[in-house]
């Protein structure tokens, strides 16, 4: 498998503090209304606990992008070197096709552009050696990057509960479940 | 509930009119193999590039960037949207042509040509609007909706050049789209409140929606003024165009797209 940069979102570390999409509003300073990086909480007919859990998300860099296909000016590329999904703002004549085709919601509009916009990976950071700024932010290593050609842990699944099933664009992101908590009576 | 695009309202519904349009001069003038169908072929053209050309400019207002439009023919590999745009630009071309060519009778082969890139319009159309992010359209059923809405206004609006001896076969044509436009509307909502969460979601919000019942019932009163005078009044394909606006916009804005509901069930 070639290179391929993923998040790992470990749900059991997550406790909802939204820092990563704080780090990632703060980097990239995006207008009003437009959110990257998004933190959802499970609902409770899938985690039924007074303790909640959440799924920390944004673009998937999936390996068949539906954005990258239905873009009419390509707009889009994915990167050979490392799987990276970049939108190219400056080609993008804000049709709002691919707002609508991607099943995650990644791809927003910027009213002030008028153009589309999403997750880069922090493609320029990763360039310098460094983490996302979200993965960086994340106090509780609940946010990782990973290479799915290298990876090897076993306890990670692609479709968690709450995520949205989409086999055709193989989405790179990967999740560990939470777990139930620990009742203590006293 | 999402926006109501108005501008693809009109750029669709607009162009499936003028595409209904030539397929049924297409049906009228070789009904009986002599081409005497044909009357007032310039008129009737200049309605279907008219009607196109509405829709195009209408489409522009979409775009965040209209003046960069004809990029949106880059990516004819896998974009669905950049087909829709190649076939769209040349119906209207071949509409223009018509137009410029035709005399009191058209000639035939541009509206079969018409009709081809027509085709090519509805079914790119109907791949682009039936992405996986929605699931209850991502199927045929943007395609059939839009082809019945072709024929709906087609043969509406055609009985205005289809002269006596064509009529019947207009509202044969008109009435059968419109049950066939009833059931297809009546069927998809209650089929999506059997499926996943965000089809029920969208099931729902269809069968709570303004604009679905408008459309419903402008079909039901179609078919009930044709029932009554049996013929097309002149009339009538003016309300069924506006139910057929009424309709694209709740199909725009009452579609749930599966990002509504992250971290619920799907
Ligand atoms: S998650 Fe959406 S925007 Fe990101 S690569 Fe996949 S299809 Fe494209
Ligand atoms: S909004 Fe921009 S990036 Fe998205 S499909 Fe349209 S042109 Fe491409």
């Amino acid at each position: 498998m070639k290179k391929q940069y993923a998040f790992l979102v470990d749900t059991e570390r997550c406790i909802g503090c939204f820092t990563c999409a704080m780090a990632c509003r703060n980097y990239y300073h995006q207008v009003e209304g437009v959110v990257w990086r998004q933190v959802h909480p499970l609902s409770e007919e899938i985690y039924p606990h007074r303790e909640r859990a959440f799924l920390s998300l944004s673009c998937n860099h999936c390996e068949n992008p539906a954005c990258l296909n239905v873009c009419p000016v390509e707009a889009y590329t994915k990167r050979e070197e490392d799987g990276v999904v970049v939108h190219h703002q400056e080609k993008c004549i804000g049709c709002g096709n691919c707002i609508r085709s991607c099943p995650y919601g990644a791809p927003k509009y910027n009213p002030v552009e008028k153009r589309a916009e999403k997750c880069s990976l922090c493609h320029e950071r990763l360039d310098a050696g460094l983490d996302p700024a979200c993965v960086q932010a994340c106090p509780t290593d609940a946010l990782q990057l990973v290479d799915l050609a290298e990876f090897e842990r076993t306890n990670e699944v692609q479709y968690p509960a709450g995520y949205p099933r989409m086999e055709g664009l193989n989405p790179s992101t990967r999740f560990v479940l939470p777990k139930t908590p620990k009742m203590v009576r006293r | 509930m999402q926006s109501m695009e108005l501008p693809l309202v009109l750029f669709t519904v607009f162009s499936q009119a003028a595409i209904g349009l030539t397929l049924m001069r297409v049906v009228r003038t070789t009904a009986d193999g002599t081409g005497s169908g044909d009357r007032d072929a310039r008129r009737e053209w200049g309605l279907i590039a008219g009607l196109m050309i509405l829709g195009m400019l209408g489409s522009l207002f979409h775009l965040g960037h209209p003046l960069y439009a004809p990029t949106a023919l880059k990516h004819l590999g896998t974009a669905w949207l950049s087909r829709e745009v190649l076939f769209a630009g040349m119906f209207t071309g071949v509409t223009v042509l018509a137009v410029l060519v035709a005399g009191m009778t058209g000639r035939p082969w541009l509206a079969w040509l018409g009709t081809l890139l027509g085709l090519g319009v509805i079914v790119s159309a109907g791949m682009t609007y039936a992405p996986p992010a929605l699931p209850a359209l991502n199927n045929a059923l943007p395609f059939a909706f839009f082809l019945t809405s072709a024929v709906v206004l087609g043969a509406g609006f055609g009985s205005w050049f289809a002269g006596e001896e064509r009529a019947p076969l207009m509202a044969r044509i008109f009435t059968t789209a419109l049950v066939v436009g009833l059931v297809l509307n009546l069927a998809a909502p209650c089929v999506w409140l059997s499926g996943g969460t965000v089809m029920r979601m969208t099931g729902e919000a269809w069968l709570g929606s303004g604009f679905y019942w408008a459309h419903v019932a402008v079909l039901l009163a179609c078919l009930g003024a044709v029932w009554k005078t049996r013929t097309v009044p002149a009339w009538l394909p003016v309300l069924a165009l506006l139910g057929e606006l009424a309709g694209r916009a709740g199909f725009f804005a009452d579609t749930i797209h599966t990002a509504a509901n992250m971290g619920g069930l799907y």
